[in-house]
């Protein structure tokens, strides 16, 4: 008999990943996507897009968090969770991968700062996109009062999607 | 710390393979995605059915997460009543004592409005609510202002009606599911509301502003005709929305027009009523000639 299956149950030996521990984390972008169901009946439009927030969370900290296809139908899921026209976060959170694989060959090293760089960047070209979508579609508002404060919101909420997204890491991976 | 574990598949060629395929496909996800956002930026009535079905899917859970919601309000909301309950009781018995005075007022005004009309031949249409359902979630998420309200086309919701609460106009229906639909707010910019001032009956054009309140402009140019606290009502132009429905409230003036806040909070009112289309048949036109 090994010596660890003597110890107590939740030992630190023989801990592998939790079943399904690659599905997890495209599973929490569907729920940060699905968090827009929550019943807030707002008269701004400046709360973060969670599903984004958690996207480029597990992005940043894993490059194999998922096959980077994947984010086309996750931003199909979001489309339809969110109302936003259909397409508009397949063709933005695609290419979000693309940039991010491009960035890490170029990139030499990494700190929380640049990473917190990153997103900030991803998710201000996003919320543009969103802003010039809208005025296409008949809705156009001065950048100062939609677009400008929802960047800063979800740029300074990034830092609590990446903290959750490293913690349920070490969860999935049973660390 | 060092860069991220990228793709680096060493010397398997199967994983070198699997790699350089998901490198195709997610570039593939980026054209399909191009090229879906292109169609729904040109033509956003082709995925009706798809929008409808996800708002199937997403409302009941919006519908049930807001019945807690009210429910632990109304438990806090009902005990504040409690205090203070006697002042309180008092106040409402004078509010209601006058109210009753202005009501005689106002039967006496609806009499005679109803002779004056009778003596112009005006044919009064009974106006009859196509469903009423609660508002369960709006777009927090995006510079767009939609509401979700828990009736569906199996209600006899379509697209295009207008959507108003007991307190004033809320908006027009632009998704609807078989459940559930999605309501283009009066505050969002895309929505343009015919529309004139209660108090002396000038024509206005009520637009969304995004940010929850509405911008008001006189149709002629001149002297700015508002004043803060004035009451914008529908004027029925165009046949979409019915006329006499309070819009919003003028807050504030700027320099050609105003801003103004919806009468019809739409986190505050307990139903939704849908409407019929005013004047179909003048709608109906009107939609033929926009698209083509």
């Amino acid at each position: 008999m090994v010596r660890s299956a003597l110890g107590p149950v939740r030992s630190r030996l023989n801990q592998g990943p939790r079943t399904g521990a690659e599905y997890i984390p495209a599973a929490t972008v569907v729920v940060g996507s699905s968090l827009s169901l929550l019943p807030i009946i707002s008269s701004s439009g400046w709360w973060p897009d969670c599903g984004l927030l958690m996207l480029l969370g597990w992005r940043l900290l894993r490059a194999d968090a998922w096959p980077a296809w994947w984010a086309a139908p996750l931003g199909f899921v979001n489309d339809l969770l969110l109302g936003n026209p259909i397409g508009l976060s397949i063709a933005l959170w695609a290419a979000m991968m693309i940039a991010m694989d491009i960035l890490d060959r170029r990139t030499m090293w990494r700190d929380y700062w640049i990473e917190w760089g990153i997103a900030a960047v991803l998710i201000a070209l996003s919320e543009l996109a969103h802003w010039r979508a809208a005025a296409i579609l008949g809705a156009e508002v001065p950048f100062a009062k939609s677009a400008g404060p929802a960047i800063l919101i979800a740029v300074f909420s990034f830092p609590i999607a990446a903290f959750i997204a490293s913690r349920i890491d070490r969860w999935r991976l049973g660390r | 710390m060092a860069a991220s574990a990228g793709p680096r598949p060493g010397w398997s060629r199967r994983a070198q393979y699997s790699l350089f395929f998901s490198f195709l496909a997610v570039i593939a996800g980026l054209v399909v995605g191009l090229i879906l956002l292109i169609l729904s930026l040109i033509a956003p009535q082709s995925y009706a059915t798809v929008r409808g079905a996800a708002l199937d899917v997403t409302a009941p859970v919006s519908g049930g997460l807001r019945q807690v919601t009210t429910t632990v309000t109304g438990l806090f909301s009902g005990a504040g009543d409690y205090w203070d309950a006697a002042n309180q009781n008092a106040q409402l018995k004078r509010d209601r004592a006058a109210l009753m005075r202005r009501m005689v007022e106002a039967k006496a005004i609806i009499e005679e409005n109803k002779q004056l009309k009778a003596a112009l031949q005006l044919r009064e249409r009974t106006r009859e609510a196509v469903a009423a359902g609660r508002v369960v979630g709006s777009s927090f998420e995006s510079s767009r202002r939609f509401a979700i309200i828990s009736v569906g086309s199996s209600d006899g919701v379509a697209t295009g009606m207008p959507v108003r609460a007991a307190e004033g106009l809320i908006g027009r229906i632009v998704d609807t599911g078989s459940v559930a639909s999605r309501v283009l707010l009066v505050s969002d910019r895309a929505n343009i509301v015919p529309a004139r001032i209660l108090r002396g009956g000038q024509p206005v054009i009520s637009t969304g502003r995004g940010d929850g309140t509405i911008d008001v402009r006189p149709l002629e140019v001149g002297k700015n005709p508002f004043k803060p606290g004035d009451i914008i009502v529908t004027s029925g132009t165009g046949g979409l929305y019915p006329p006499l429905v309070p819009i919003a409230k003028v807050l504030r003036l700027d320099d050609d027009g105003a801003i103004a806040i919806p009468i019809a909070d739409p986190s505050r009112v307990s139903f939704a009523i849908v409407e019929p289309p005013f004047e179909p048949d003048a709608l109906a036109a009107a939609t033929s000639a926009e698209t083509p």
